[in-house]
């Protein structure tokens, strides 16, 4: 897993390492079970706060996506969210809101978004069996 | 002193108000008031010349303010320089040493003047610079100096490491190194007991610590933020139109124009410019946040906004 961090992005610090670790996770860079980077080492190597990468940390076993085994560090957790499915759709559904209306100001058709949609879950799925090879 | 905010009990590690120390008939610092919260990681940006040093100089008793006052764990440092000074430490720009003593004989008495000091993150370090103990301090490099000087400062754990400008004049390895250290040792302790007050003008190797900075000019406070705070405040649009047409920019801060490109700097009002530029079907629109470093560099811009 490779994270990189861009001030310019707008996007504060720890949510940038939130997105990505999710990302490594949704594409098979991080799997089930494994140990995510040690707050101090990744704090040093990305020169950033040590509160940042705590934050993000905490952030992520908030959602759900980690666990820290006391002693041990952080894990990618095995099995999903403690949402209910239709939290969860909400949760989705005003991802995809933002997706459609950047597609309306960037005069992306329907069918073109769609076809992008399929694109990229390939693309993901792709990924995933090559991380699991 | 009373603390503003009602829901932070906590003393603050350091506050400056209204200070101003003149030199001569010249005004070093005037009216300077800033606050730093235990566990952050302050920047104090300035020019040369805008007080920065002064201002450090103020809260180690080196200097007397003028008027106004600084207190240092919540500890006048005029009165209590000992209780204060115990608990923090200095790297200074130019870093000496006594010329008969070597690194290890530094140390030795550095540490004599500490109720504490960590021989393990001592060893560390002197691994991690490859410092050879035994030499002289006068056949050291700038970099090593710096780099002992850092290993003085960290050794003792103190609550609030005060650095001025310490990495102006070292290469980019060892600049890169000392910021790793400040990280890895230490921020190692117990966070709210671990704050650094850092004046630079080298913002970008610093821009991943940064909690907050304050911009110091001619000795007056031009802006202080939260850096993420900061970032997405200031933002530049840059847009291709189809042809050149007029634009209601109010409230941009800086407008650049060549033909049918503009460069926008937005404060705070980002969603609004960019509303206004798509409805004349922009051929390219890009936004991006400033970093701190351009922050700091658009100051005689920032100076409208503030006014």
């Amino acid at each position: 897993m490779r994270l990189q961090l861009d001030f310019k992005s707008g996007t504060p610090v720890y949510l940038q390492l939130v997105d990505q670790i999710r990302h490594a996770a949704a594409s098979g860079g991080l799997r089930t079970g494994e140990p995510l980077p040690g707050i101090r080492p990744l704090a040093e190597e990305l020169r950033v706060n040590r509160n940042t990468v705590a934050k993000a940390y905490a952030e992520l076993e908030s959602q759900g996506v980690i666990e820290t085994l006391p002693g041990k560090g952080c894990f990618l957790k095995a099995v999903g969210s403690p949402l209910t499915k239709s939290a969860r759709n909400d949760l989705l559904i005003q991802e995809i809101d933002r997706a459609i209306v950047a597609a309306h100001h960037l005069q992306i058709s329907e069918a073109d978004l769609l076809a992008l949609l399929k694109k990229r879950l390939e693309a993901f799925a792709r990924q995933h069996s090559a991380a699991h090879d | 002193m009373i603390n503003k905010d009602p829901m932070n009990t906590e003393t603050p590690v350091i506050e400056i108000q209204n200070l101003v120390r003149r030199y001569g008939r010249h005004d070093a610092v005037n009216g300077l008031s800033l606050t730093v919260q235990p566990g952050q990681c302050y920047g104090f940006f300035g020019r040369n010349g805008a007080g920065k040093t002064t201002t450090i100089k103020c809260l180690l008793n080196l200097l007397r303010p003028d008027a106004g006052g600084v207190r240092v764990f919540g500890l006048d440092p005029r009165k209590a320089e000992v209780a204060v000074k115990s608990r923090l430490a200095y790297v200074p720009d130019l870093v000496a040493f006594y010329p008969w003593m070597t690194v290890r004989t530094t140390l030795e008495y550095l540490a004599s003047f500490r109720r504490h000091w960590n021989r393990d993150i001592e060893n560390d370090l002197l691994t991690r610079f490859q410092l050879d103990p035994t030499k002289k301090t006068t056949s050291l490099s700038k970099g090593q100096r710096t780099q002992l000087a850092l290993i003085g400062a960290i050794c003792p754990e103190p609550e609030l490491l005060l650095l001025d400008e310490p990495t102006s004049g070292l290469d980019p390895i060892v600049r890169r190194e000392f910021i790793e250290t400040v990280i890895g040792a230490y921020q190692s302790g117990d966070p709210t007991r671990r704050t650094v007050f850092v004046s630079t003008h080298l913002i970008s190797e610093f821009e991943g610590l940064i909690d907050e900075f304050t911009i110091l000019e001619q000795g007056r406070e031009l802006l202080s933020m939260n850096a993420d705070a900061a970032r997405d405040r200031f933002k530049k649009i840059r847009a291709r139109l189809p042809q050149e047409m007029k634009l209601n920019l109010t409230g941009a801060l800086q407008v650049k124009r060549s033909g049918r490109e503009v460069e926008i700097l937005a404060n705070g009002n980002c969603a609004q410019l960019l509303a206004e530029l798509k409805m004349h079907s922009p051929e390219e629109l890009k936004t991006e946040s400033l970093t701190l470093e351009e922050i700091f560099v658009a100051s005689d811009v920032l100076k409208k906004a503030v006014a």
